[in-house]
């Protein structure tokens, strides 16, 4: 009898899937609010235009609605650093706490590696679950940015829609890894939740502080929002260390969570 | 497995939390020794390291001092393949989720299988449990009897089973103890706990009595049986306080005697009430000389009387 590929893996994804539809019903119901609207109220001369002008410029700023006039910097404002955001971030908290600590918590880990599973397999194939459903709600919105890039005249590229995707799922792998990694480390899924939430509100605020002024600007260098969206990946293309920096932190995460996980005692 | 191996093989084996040795210790120092192809049964109140004993023999703890070979590998290096080899029931089984009890257990034949086609469903039927049932929705009885179809489905050479009768009905806790004589007949081995004798002791061929993160014996069940406390009471007619008395007076085993005469006057019945250590037949030959209009003897409360017997030990050393 051959043994059954990725098992964990098919079993948290078969049970994970009404959240994954909710979320996905998320991210469709945010752009399809969003993106729509830009004719209207998009462009320079529009009454949004208009509205933008008279805010105070930090908080524009710190919005990151500067470029809100250009269909790409509309639809990078309005979801992918805003809405979208939150999303991505709430699920991959959500996910990657249950994943380890939550198990841990209700007591299920200890009889699942009590069968024939490693705690390497186990980190990796859970990790790659949450990965997967993570990439699923990067590509939904991917889908639909195309789909409605021409309804709504965004004149977004192809490409550079792929580029901001790979940013946003970066930046919701960063928050997920890291919240396998504190779930792997203490086995409490409040701590994970704290770590994975935290990063993403805390890469947030320096990047809103970050861009009040040009003096400010190298904290952006610091915040996982900033590596996905400083360079405007929808307007100007990959950015390439930035992509390198999130993918490369939630790599280094995994292994935290497999060493982690591999040296200690399960709870009871 | 050949008979005369060894299954499990505890040396020095301590666990302890935090830094030090003198930190919260759950086992101190135990050796023990299960043979292959027997049954083997872990007794102790609740906190005695027995729950502590069988997480390390799965590798879902590490001990903190000492050996430990599972079939004949280390926990640790043993690894997914070692645990293939054994079922295991924890202690404290909680299930959850939307998932049906068939479709959580073929998950669980998928990471420690293969299980025979067949296998599942006759054990559930064995122990009367639902497999289309939502598990979050089973009353406890009906999760722990999942629990133990998991940990047999596979036919591992050792069972490895903590508080196996835990929340359930007498009459399943009978067929289990047929499972699990049924296993030992298959060559396999089985680990299980209780804190409760009783509820082994039928099926069990050694028992390890555990207090506090120490042995405090390891004996046959007939080697416990026959050092154990009974309680008895009878009832005599047409026999005196004072003839009772001579008659008993030379049984060595025989302590708090209490008698008194129950009814009225002349006719009544002379009633005692005592306590026999070990052998009794002594006792009944004694009795047997009178008229007994009544007569009970406890079943002796194994497990008391040796931690009674080891505790009163452990406090005369100090």
């Amino acid at each position: 009898m051959n043994a059954p590929v990725l098992p964990l893996f098919r079993q948290a994804i078969a049970q994970s899937w009404r959240s994954t539809l909710g979320w996905t019903l998320g991210v469709a119901a945010a752009l399809l609010l969003y993106l729509p609207l830009f004719p209207s109220i998009g462009g320079a001369g529009s009454q949004m235009g208009q509205l933008i002008a008279n805010l105070p410029p930090q908080l524009v700023s710190a919005l990151g609605y500067n470029d809100i006039t250009s269909g790409a910097g509309y639809t990078e404002s309005t979801f992918f650093g805003l809405l979208g955001f939150a999303l991505i971030v709430i699920a991959a908290t959500s996910w990657s706490t249950a994943a380890i600590a939550g198990d841990e918590e209700s007591g299920a880990l200890e009889l699942t590696l009590a069968h024939a599973v490693s705690r390497q397999q186990l980190v990796l194939e859970r990790t790659l679950s949450v990965a997967v459903r993570l990439a699923w709600l990067a590509l939904v919105s991917a889908v639909f940015v195309l789909a409605l890039n021409s309804s709504a005249q965004l004149g977004v590229t192809a490409g550079h829609v792929v580029a901001v995707s790979a940013a946003y799922l970066g930046l919701g792998l960063v928050s997920a890894t890291l919240g396998l990694a504190v779930g792997a480390l203490t086995g409490r899924r409040i701590y994970a939740t704290a770590a994975a939430a935290g990063v993403a509100v805390l890469g947030y605020m320096l990047n809103a502080i970050g861009s009040q002024s040009s003096e400010l600007d190298a904290l952006r260098d610091f915040s996982p929002y900033g590596w996905a969206f400083h360079h405007t990946p929808l307007a100007s293309g990959a950015d390439w260390g930035g992509l390198a920096l999130l993918y490369g932190f939630s790599a280094a995460f995994v292994v935290t969570a497999v060493v982690a996980l591999r040296t200690r005692d399960i709870a009871g | 497995m050949t008979t005369g191996s060894t299954a499990i093989e505890l040396a020095g084996v301590s666990k302890w939390y935090g830094r030090l040795p003198s930190g919260h210790s759950a086992l101190d120092s135990i050796d023990l020794s299960v043979e292959a192809g027997s049954v083997f049964g872990m007794i102790g109140p609740n906190g005695a390291g027995k729950t502590t004993t069988m997480r390390l023999l799965l590798d879902i703890i590490r001990p903190s001092a000492g050996s430990i070979r599972v079939l004949g590998s280390e926990p640790k290096s043993g690894g997914p393949e070692l645990r293939r080899r054994i079922g295991y029931l924890p202690g404290e089984l909680r299930l959850e989720g939307r998932v049906t009890g068939r479709s959580l257990l073929q998950h669980y034949a998928r990471i420690s299988g293969p299980v025979a086609p067949g296998a599942i469903d006759g054990l559930a039927e064995r122990l009367g449990v639902e497999l289309d049932r939502p598990v979050r929705t089973l009353s406890k009885g009906n999760k722990q009897k999942l629990g133990l179809v998991q940990a047999f489905m596979h036919r591992p050479p050792l069972l490895v089973l903590d508080e196996p009768t835990s929340g359930l009905d007498p009459l399943v806790q009978r067929e289990f103890l047929a499972m699990v004589r049924e296993a030992r007949d298959a060559g396999q081995t089985v680990f299980l706990s209780s804190h409760i004798l009783s509820e082994i002791q039928q099926v069990a061929d050694s028992v390890a009595i555990l207090r506090a993160g120490r042995i405090v014996t390891v004996s046959s069940v007939e080697g416990l049986r026959q050092s154990a406390v009974r309680r008895v009471r009878a009832g005599f007619a047409d026999a005196t306080p004072g003839a009772v008395e001579v008659a008993l007076a030379g049984i060595p085993n025989l302590s708090d005697l209490v008698v008194k005469v129950s009814g009225r006057a002349a006719g009544g019945v002379t009633d005692i009430t005592a306590t026999v250590g070990g052998d009794i037949d002594a006792f009944v030959k004694a009795i047997a000389a009178f008229t007994i209009v009544d007569l009970a003897i406890e079943e002796p409360d194994l497990e008391e009387s040796v931690l009674k017997m080891y505790g009163a030990e452990a406090r005369a050393e100090r």
